[in-house]
């Protein structure tokens, strides 16, 4: 086999990590902002929830966590198919890393705009979404960047619980050919451009949010 | 059995017990591969680091499209080609080195940025002064930049070795015998993987826990000023 | 903020639901159309061909006897050898079709067919067999010696038997690494003698060893009787596939396979005459 007929499959294996990747990355950040503003609550059991949530996912390996959901949680009974398994696995790793982020950000707003929003009788949550969020998301934005590319790398461990991504093709091509060189260049330069491509995305969304939200229009206008 | 302790699968906390010399083993090896790896990272990310700022753009260029290219692929597939490319040159490195070369590689990409980092924070002021005084790069390197880099570099740095610590059960799947390979190992055996993943885990937190804590330690008692070398 | 928090985790929540389901019955397979069998890529006895379909000693029988029972899709998952049983039992497949071998230790976790197929051991070393090694117990006298073993399979346990130190067992997770470990950091890989000789087909600088000695434990010379697994709780289907089986092992396609994989007549004749209780008891 010539390297060009190697890209067939790596090609279909970038496609799986390419969707495990967003969807994790999506699911994390959701999960991040339900965590990092529970961190802050101040309800003492949703803080010690997600305290407890943070420091888990933050303290124990990746690969410990994705084996222990797809092989130990199974002989309790709980079983999920290897996708749903790496999926959800990654979004709750990126989601206590990214929770972490967001609080950080939450709390980095100056505590003027607290007593502001108090002075003018807003609602917390109201001041939550309406003048501390837009000002602290964009200073999550290029953390948030970091964390999209660190899950794009963790994305590679998933090969491992049997799921088909570009590093478990590019290890059965191995297998076959044993042309080691030739097969993982091409798969370091795979996940190179797709880290590219992943760091042009969320500095067009992070362009995006600057342009917009955090800037709220001049009152007189 | 393993390395001569034989586990106990009557109840779970004797089958917990039972297998805790045997992870203990897999800890040492943990921190070893930790250890050398980390020290690889330093070093190779001073180095990375220096070259950055050489005046010959051929290198400078080089090396920062080499560290952004280690930064942004998986250790996974690094250390793969690691482990089976370079015994096609001709050079067999034991796993555990092979897994620790992984580990520090990928590594120096994130500390060259830190050290990085810290030589521009120096004032430029700093960098003028020396050059009127007459200063040599060793002396100006040896006695201006490092001792002041130190403090703002140990937090960051000091992430990073945590971080490493949580990466090492990758190099499980290179044959390498820590913690994670080891629980495998027990739990393909034994057929229960609940308990020995439970255990590998539980390890994990408080020695990531104590980590973080030391570096925090180190952190403070650091005087913000810089530390002088000689 | 609350709200939005429960509705959050009320997602989360929803997203978790699934999961479990009950045994396994003939009927409902036949109603899906297709079943899902597992094998660990080990050639001859269960591997993925480069366009994804599986062939093999197990997995040509299984599409064969499938095909009796009326089931004519059969779809295949490759996962490592050691995670075939956890596998099974986590229910990612219905069945495992790598010709492991029935002992009593596998027995207790998981249902076993009749045998389908008989074996001895073998070691691949490199070419020219510079340690001169003629079975297992030749690498426990030299202690600086390094011998590879999948992870999962029996042959550790042979290699102990014979007093093979822990320290010098590599454990390699499948046995497509076995030509690259054995050309540069093992002396020696321990693997069924079918396995070894489609590697050293495969491979430049190794061979098969031969003659080679069966490793000798508790008084008898090693055998290994392959069989498929099946869950204890899909009884229905386990009894289905189980009854088809020894039916298609007395027909002529069935002798076809089996040899055209290098298996000899008289170890499908060992198979044939051993039963599958006899072998969960250890006899």
């Amino acid at each position: 086999m010539t390297w060009i007929q190697y890209l067939a499959p790596l090609l279909k294996g970038a496609q799986i990590t390419i969707v495990i990747s967003l969807a994790s990355i999506a699911l994390g950040g959701i999960i991040a902002f339900v965590a990092g503003i529970a961190r802050i609550s101040s309800n003492p059991i949703l803080s010690g929830i997600a305290f407890t949530y943070i420091a888990l996912f933050r303290g124990t390996p990746l690969l410990v966590q994705l084996f222990w959901f797809y092989y130990a949680l199974p002989l309790i009974g709980i079983s999920f198919d290897p996708i749903t398994t790496g999926i959800m696995t990654l979004s709750l790793l990126t989601g206590a890393f990214g929770a972490e982020v967001v609080r950080g950000a939450l709390l980095a707003v100056p505590p003027a705009q607290h007593e502001a929003a108090r002075a003018l009788n807003f609602s917390k949550s109201y001041t939550l979404w309406h003048i501390s969020m837009p000002q602290a998301i964009i200073e999550m934005m290029p953390a948030f960047g970091n964390l999209a590319i660190q899950n794009l790398k963790d994305t590679a461990l998933v090969s491992l619980i049997s799921i088909a991504d570009l590093t478990f093709q590019a290890q059965s091509l191995r297998n076959i050919t044993l042309d080691s060189a030739t097969v993982y260049t091409l798969t370091l330069l795979g996940y190179f451009i797709i880290a590219l491509f992943l760091m042009f995305i969320m500095r067009f969304i992070e362009m995006k949010l600057r342009r917009g939200a955090a800037f709220p229009r001049d009152a007189h206008s | 059995m393993m390395y001569g302790y034989e586990w106990d699968t009557s109840s779970t906390l004797a089958f917990a017990t039972s297998i805790l010399p045997i992870l203990g083993i897999g800890l040492i090896v943990t921190l070893k591969a930790a250890a050398v790896g980390y020290a690889i990272a330093l070093v190779l990310g001073l180095v990375l680091a220096l070259l950055r700022r050489s005046r010959v753009k051929a290198v400078s260029w080089a090396v920062a499209c080499f560290t952004e290219f280690v930064r942004d692929t998986p250790l996974l597939v690094q250390l793969f080609f690691l482990y089976y490319v370079l015994p096609d040159f001709g050079i067999v490195l034991p796993a555990f080195m092979t897994g620790a070369l992984a580990l520090g590689l990928q590594y120096s990409a994130y500390t060259s940025e830190v050290y990085r980092g810290g030589i521009n924070a120096i004032p430029r002021g700093q960098w003028e002064a020396a050059t009127a005084l007459n200063l040599t790069r060793l002396q100006l390197y040896r006695d201006i930049v490092i001792p002041q880099m130190i403090p703002r570099i140990v937090p960051s740095l000091g992430n990073y070795l945590v971080s490493m610590l949580k990466e090492t059960p990758v190099l499980s799947v290179v044959t390498v015998l820590d913690m994670l390979g080891l629980a495998n190992i027990i739990g393909e055996r034994t057929f229960d993987y609940l308990v020995p993943l439970s255990m590998v885990g539980l390890i994990f937190l408080p020695l990531t826990l104590t980590c973080s804590a030391l570096i925090h330690f180190i952190e403070r008692i650091l005087p913000k000023a810089g530390i002088p070398l000689r | 903020m609350h709200k939005t928090l429960c509705y959050g985790i009320a997602a989360l929540a929803l997203a978790v639901g699934m999961g479990g389901a009950s045994a396994l019955t003939l009927d409902e397979v036949k109603s899906a159309g297709y079943v899902q069998g597992a094998t660990a890529n080990e050639v001859p006895y269960g591997y993925m061909k480069e366009d994804g379909t599986a062939a093999g000693i197990g997995p040509d029988v299984a599409i064969a006897v499938f095909k009796r029972m009326g089931i004519n899709e059969v779809n295949w998952t490759v996962t490592p050898f050691g995670t075939l049983i956890p596998g099974l039992k986590a229910r990612r497949f219905a069945f495992a079709a790598a010709e492991q071998n029935i002992s009593p230790e596998r027995c207790k976790q998981v249902t076993f067919t009749e045998p389908n197929s008989s074996y001895g051991e073998g070691l691949l070393v490199k070419k020219g067999n510079p340690k001169k090694l003629t079975t297992y117990a030749d690498i426990a006298k030299d202690p600086s010696l390094k011998v590879a073993v999948v992870s999962g399979a029996n042959n550790i346990d042979f290699l102990r038997a014979v007093g093979v130190k822990d320290n010098q067992i590599i454990i390699i997770q499948a046995n497509a690494d076995a030509l690259s470990t054995v050309q540069t950091r093992a002396d020696a890989y321990a693997a069924t003698e079918l396995t070894v000789s489609k590697l050293a087909e495969g491979g430049k600088d190794v061979e098969q060893v031969k003659p080679f000695t069966d490793p000798v434990v508790n008084g008898k010379p090693v055998r290994n009787y392959g069989g498929f697994a099946f869950r204890p709780e899909d009884k229905d289907l386990y009894d289905a596939f189980n009854k088809a089986l020894v039916e298609f092992r007395k027909t002529d396609d069935y002798k076809k396979i089996l040899t055209s994989y290098g298996l000899s007549e008289e170890s499908i004749k060992a198979a044939a005459a051993k039963n599958v209780a006899d072998l969960c008891a250890g006899k």
